[in-house]
């Protein structure tokens, strides 16, 4: 006697994927690191051996010099002030040179001791660049009427031109 | 006379069947998004905070350098010598050109030693870093 073959349904449940799936997508979900790195940006100077370097004399109404001691203490050409005042002392001499040509401005320059602390280093810093960045954010409200990050990029290489970051890492003196 | 409750006649269910394909495309974008953690950072360090912070746009061009409250500085995934860096580092801007480093550095760090760390890079050439900090409030 031959018996007809039954054909069977070969049938996948589907009923579990969903969960499935959301087990895969919890571990994405936990391991997944979206925290950007954020920090305060700067472009070191070329190295140039000592025996090359030259000195080059800058005009000092140009130059704004932060020296950092190892106590903390803050000197901005020759004067003690203290390190939250930083922003104040630098921003007025930023906006007073807006309309200069780049090889008339500011030039910041930044000196530490060797056993200054890093968290000083970076506060003075912070002061310097904010100064810069409040600088930028007036000068773009009043030529168009937007803070800085709300310009479109032309514009904002506008104002870049006209407030540019510059600051400079004194050379490292060497050890007697 | 028979008063009958006004009832629709469709079904109050909300279909599931789509609900795997919705789920899924919500993993492929956590997929897409993540990046698992290359390296095991061995050194403790506390980030220094600031308020003029940016963000680094392109992830792919950071590379980091760590050092710790013990004054050790990691590269990668090893602890690295001082005078080791501008070796590495320069290996690492012939790979990569426009390489950013970003330095991870305890707050309670010398300056003497991230002087010392910036002249191995300016020797390396990597000359973009970025001091990362976080966010003061």
């Amino acid at each position: 006697m031959l018996k007809k073959k039954q054909i069977r349904e070969a049938e996948i449940p589907t009923a579990s994927q969903a969960d499935l799936a959301f087990l895969l997508l919890l571990f994405f979900l936990v391991s997944t690191v979206i925290d950007v790195d954020t920090g305060l940006g700067l472009t070191l100077p070329e190295y140039v051996p000592p025996e090359e370097q030259v000195m080059v004399k800058v005009d000092p109404e140009r130059m704004a010099a932060v020296l950092v001691n190892e106590q903390g203490d803050v000197l901005i050409d020759g004067e003690i002030v203290s390190l939250f005042q930083i922003k104040n002392m630098i921003k007025p001499r930023i906006m007073s040179k807006v309309d200069l040509p780049l090889s008339k401005k500011l030039i910041v320059s930044l000196k530490t001791d060797r056993k200054t602390v890093y968290n000083q280093y970076i506060a003075a810093l912070d002061q310097i660049k904010l100064a810069f960045f409040e600088a930028r954010d007036e000068v773009s409200q009043s030529r168009f009427g937007r803070k800085f990050k709300d310009l479109t990029t032309e514009q904002q290489e506008v104002i870049k031109d006209a407030v540019p970051i510059i600051i400079s890492l004194a050379e490292p003196e060497q050890v007697k | 006379m028979k008063f009958q409750k006004r009832r629709a006649n469709t079904k109050q269910e909300i279909p599931t069947t789509s609900m795997p394909d919705i789920v899924f495309m919500l993993l492929m974008f956590f997929m897409v998004v993540t990046t698992l953690r290359e390296v095991d950072v061995l050194v403790q360090f506390k980030l220094p905070e600031a308020q003029a912070i940016e963000k680094i746009e392109n992830k792919r061009l950071v590379s980091y350098i760590w050092v710790g409250k013990d004054k050790r500085i990691q590269i990668d995934d090893s602890i690295v010598k001082l005078d080791e860096i501008e070796n590495i580092m320069y290996a690492k801007r012939q790979a990569l050109p426009n390489i950013i480093v970003s330095l991870r550095i305890d707050q309670g760090t010398d300056m003497g030693m991230v002087t010392d760390i910036q002249q191995a890079l300016r020797k390396a050439y990597c000359l973009r870093v970025n001091y990362s900090a976080t966010l003061k409030i």
